[in-house]
């Protein structure tokens, strides 16, 4: 390891003066550390806070800098090792943060972010098993789960009936969320279930103000799927939704476009 | 067991008045407002019931709303109300007794009676006062300054909602930033006046946005569930909400993932589209255009943020039909004209390609702004940067942003006001001057 030795001079050289400075924020939360580090230069917490300020502005050499010092005066700081992971996985060291992260979670097994990092580690390094098992781990601790989660966990199977139970779960959970019923809806078109699809379609348009749009879209899935009067019957849902519109919103050119297409399309005869 | 008389006395005396042995440490306040409901928090020093009593006269709290459990932070859903209805309540562990008019019978007021407003019916124009508060948590004397300035100009004029852009309390967004930076700040808005903040990356320091913890998530109620309308976002880090004809919609541009197939952009795409509401007006953090104590132009200022919200997410407002766009971050005030379609560096800026409106948009200056009432993409938004409520640059600033008309190196706030088919907002520094103002009319 890299020896950091505590002499003045180079505790000077663990403060950057460059483009940092810049920000008035960054240079008093930076003044605030060092005048605190004069003081108890043996505090290993005022290094990793020091390296975490760096970090978040992404001075990365100076971040690590800091971190090492306070390995040497505390090798087992408690914030140290999650610290330096989440450094190295910012610097796309995937397996060095997997291998830190992995301490960091022998010592406190419900450390959520840990989790969800270690998870992104994972999957960075390919191993979609292990990064399920993080994330599955990490669902049951967090109380409100982002939707980003869920997602996140989703893209990982291999298998989109697998995905889609996983969506499911978190839809369960957060309620009809946007996001993961889209998500959902396009693994239900990809293995061919039409009704799962369609059902999806009208939950979202079901919180939708605006349902002309995700009516066009029920129809022209209606149509791929060869149901072409269930398709008509769409768009004309489509065109009455339009024309319940109030004349500023009917009249705009997106809508004006959309009412067009949807009149041809109950018309015409395929 | 049986106790001595003397101890069950202590006992029972103890019960009696451990009550009225709290105090409440913060708030009461005022969050997700519907027409027809409004969450009141408040934390007191020692665990006990959480009751609000409330009526449309201030002596007739005859309503009750209690939540379950006894918990020294306290969450209290108010259901069933009328809209644009003004109600009057309390909180406290127990309903409130009647006033006997024996002082020695009568406990005392902990907390005294509060007012607030539910909205309008939703769609329903209204005259709507907003205060526009960016980077206010310095719990210094200009956020001091900038609140007394507010406050003389709104007078009795009720605030209707506030909005928080981000950095909400300095330096590290924990609790006690937050105890004195907002709510021992602005007491008075915050049990008067719905609260609806955005995360700066201040506040992130305490908190985080995939794991939805730490203090921003803890003290803020924010609907995941559309429950004040728009589309369900399923997390506190993005929201919106309706307020009578007006759709806002806050974005996490410090710690939600901004990529183009990301959550936060799918979930706007599909939000601005479901809306009928006649304003559009989009807040978060992080500028799409500022020259102050940030620079828009710079890919490492800020890990690129500012590029992701102007190139990324910018796009998606404006086609969408967004009317304003409020952001911080930069302490500075820094203001567009009507513009459209600038999602590059500021070199790239073409004001004959990207200005909707030129001139100042006052109506004793340049004229107002004006858009067709028809909700179009891409016919012109306002950009503002109002980042300066805590404090402006302590050292020059270039300012020179060419997407910008206005630009100020000093603290103040901005007040929105809305009424019907026409938008006022208005800069005031922290000397009480009126700055900056322009208007939008949809027409
Ligand atoms: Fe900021």
């Amino acid at each position: 390891m890299r020896r950091v030795s505590a002499v003045p001079a180079v505790l000077a050289a663990l403060t950057c003066t460059g483009p940092l400075d810049a920000h008035p924020e960054i240079e008093a939360a930076l003044s605030r550390l060092n005048a605190q580090i004069t003081v108890t230069p043996a505090d290993a917490s005022l290094y990793v806070q020091r390296g975490e300020l760096y970090a978040r502005h992404e001075a990365w050499v100076m971040a690590e800098a800091n971190y090492l010092r306070a390995a040497e005066l505390a090798p087992d700081f408690p914030r140290l090792n999650r610290a330096r992971a989440a450094l190295d996985f910012a610097n796309g060291r995937m397996a060095a943060a997997r291998a830190r992260l992995t301490r960091v979670l022998a010592a406190d097994p419900k450390d959520a972010e840990a989790l969800v990092l270690r998870a992104r580690a994972h999957a960075a390094l390919g191993t979609a098993a292990a990064a399920i098992a993080d994330f599955n781990a990490a669902l049951a601790l967090i109380a409100s789960p982002s939707p980003e989660l869920y997602l996140e966990r989703a893209g990982l199977y291999s298998s989109p009936g697998d995905a889609l139970r996983s969506l499911d779960e978190g839809l369960s959970r957060l309620g009809p969320v946007v996001t993961l019923e889209l998500r959902a809806l396009a693994l239900e078109e990809s293995l061919g279930r039409t009704d799962a699809a369609l059902a999806r379609l009208d939950r979202i348009a079901g919180q939708s103000e605006r349902k002309e749009s995700w009516l066009k879209r029920r129809g022209d899935l209606l149509a791929r799927s060869g149901r072409p009067a269930e398709a008509r019957a769409a768009y004309a849902a489509a065109l009455a939704a339009i024309a319940a519109l109030p004349d500023w919103l009917r009249e705009t050119p997106d809508t004006v476009r959309l009412a067009a297409e949807l009149t041809r399309l109950t018309s015409s005869d395929s | 067991m049986k106790l001595p008389s003397s101890i069950l006395a202590l006992v029972l005396f103890a019960t009696t008045a451990a009550p009225a042995a709290t105090t409440i440490v913060r708030g009461p306040y005022l969050q997700s407002a519907t027409p027809t409901s409004m969450v009141v928090r408040w934390r007191t020093d020692a665990t006990e019931a959480s009751v609000v009593a409330y009526g449309t006269t201030r002596d007739k709290l005859t309503l009750l709303a209690k939540s379950e459990g006894v918990v020294a932070e306290h969450i209290v859903q108010l259901t069933d109300l009328q809209p644009a209805t003004q109600y009057f309540y309390v909180v406290g562990a127990a309903a409130p007794k009647p006033p006997t008019g024996k002082a020695a019978e009568d406990a005392p007021v902990r907390a005294a009676t509060s007012t607030f407003t539910t909205p309008p019916p939703v769609g329903t124009a209204k005259p709507t006062r907003v205060w526009v508060l960016g980077d206010p948590g310095t719990k210094n004397a200009v956020q001091i300054a900038v609140r007394d300035v507010y406050r003389k100009y709104t007078g009795g004029r009720p605030t209707d909602l506030w909005l928080l852009l981000g950095d909400n309390a300095y330096p590290d967004g924990t609790d006690a930033d937050y105890q004195k930076a907002i709510f021992e700040m602005y007491p008075d808005t915050l049990r008067t006046s719905p609260l609806w903040p955005a995360l700066g990356n201040h506040d992130a320091k305490s908190a985080n946005s995939i794991t939805q913890s730490g203090v921003y998530y803890d003290i803020f109620t924010l609907p995941t569930r559309a429950q004040a309308g728009g589309m369900m976002s399923g997390t506190e880090a993005y929201y919106s909400f309706d307020y009578a004809n007006i759709h806002f919609v806050c974005l996490d541009s410090h710690d939600s993932d901004r990529s183009p197939a990301g959550a936060m952009l799918q979930w706007l795409k599909a939000d601005l589209a479901g809306t009928q509401r006649d304003w559009i007006i989009a807040f978060f953090h992080h500028p799409t255009y500022s020259k102050g104590t940030h620079n828009s132009d710079s890919d490492t200022d800020s890990g690129g943020r500012m590029n992701d919200m102007r190139a990324i997410f910018l796009p998606v407002l404006e086609a969408g039909g967004v009317d304003l766009v409020l952001t911080g971050h930069s302490h500075v005030y820094e203001r567009s004209p009507l513009i459209d379609g600038h999602y590059g560096k500021s070199p790239t800026f073409d004001a004959t390609k990207h200005v909707k409106q030129k001139g100042n948009g006052r109506a004793d200056g340049d004229g107002v702004y004006r858009k067709p009432r028809r909700r179009a993409p891409h016919v012109g938004e306002v950009s503002v940067v109002t980042g300066s409520a805590g404090h402006a640059s302590a050292r020059p600033v270039p300012l020179d942003h060419p997407a910008m008309i206005v630009s100020f190196n000093e603290a103040g706030s901005s007040v929105l006001d809305i009424d019907g088919l026409r938008l006022d907002l208005v800069f005031l520094n922290e000397k009480g001057e009126k700055r900056d103002w322009f208007s939008i009319v949809k027409e």
